[in-house]
């Protein structure tokens, strides 16, 4: 399955919100990459993921997360997961990002 | 009884998800339950991204084997595409998180049984196995 990603900056709360709708593995990856990179570059401000939809993901999209979390970090930003499934939860307990993502 | 399957897979990110597609699917025919079938979902493809990640240029293809009977599944992944040094690897620190080596911790985190077997110039194999706790 593929992966959607559908970013609109929030004016009132002056955040990024994105819905990912899919899986991101080793294939989409680099398309989240581009995502979060190309917003923040657009506008650096905080990232609103919303998860409800996310069927999957594995280390590389953990990865490509931690990348943007650690470049918001630097100018003082943040990301934050909304609502992962169990099976994303999971993953996220077990790396223990559940700290900074959740 | 055990039955066996292959699977010969090129070594490019597209075929990853039809890898654990077929795993999963073969997990829940056993009888797995669902968070069991996500683990073994999870683990396949954390090493299958490894091969395809880590492997040589013209490494055209890897092996998923998957041995299956009522208790368990065995699934061992086998690459040529020339091994990597083991005692080189860190688990990653909560505190600092980084974008790389979550894999083999999360395959561990999720496998009942997990050995990896590289060597330099060769390559790699990782077995796993999970147990079921099938009706």
């Amino acid at each position: 399955m593929a992966l959607q990603i559908d970013s609109h900056f929030n004016e009132k709360i002056k955040k990024w919100e994105i819905v990912l709708c899919g899986e991101v593995d080793i294939l989409t990856a680099p398309e989240l990459r581009a995502a979060l990179d190309n917003n923040f570059l657009e506008n650096a401000e905080d990232m609103l993921l919303h998860l409800d939809h996310l069927n999957y993901i594995d280390s590389t999209g953990l990865g490509v997360m931690i990348g943007a979390y650690a470049r918001m970090q630097e100018k003082g930003k943040k990301i934050t997961l909304l609502n992962p499934r169990e099976n994303i939860e999971k993953l996220l307990c077990i790396t223990s990002l559940d700290k900074i993502f959740l | 009884m055990t039955d066996l399957l292959k699977f010969s897979i090129p070594g490019k990110p597209e075929y990853v998800s039809m890898v654990r597609m077929a795993v999963s699917s073969l997990a829940n025919s056993i009888g797995f339950d669902v968070e069991a079938i996500d683990d073994i979902k999870v683990a396949v493809s954390e090493a299958c991204t490894n091969v395809v990640r880590h492997g040589c240029p013209g490494v055209q293809s890897y092996e998923v084997t998957c041995e299956v009977c009522k208790e368990q599944i065995t699934i061992l992944i086998t690459d040529r595409a020339g091994g990597y040094d083991m005692s080189k690897y860190q688990m990653p620190n909560p505190d600092e998180p980084k974008e790389g080596g979550l894999g083999i911790f999360i395959i561990r985190a999720l496998m009942d049984e997990v050995d990896i077997f590289s060597e330099i110039g060769a390559g790699t194999k990782i077995k796993m196995v999970k147990y079921c706790n099938c009706k």
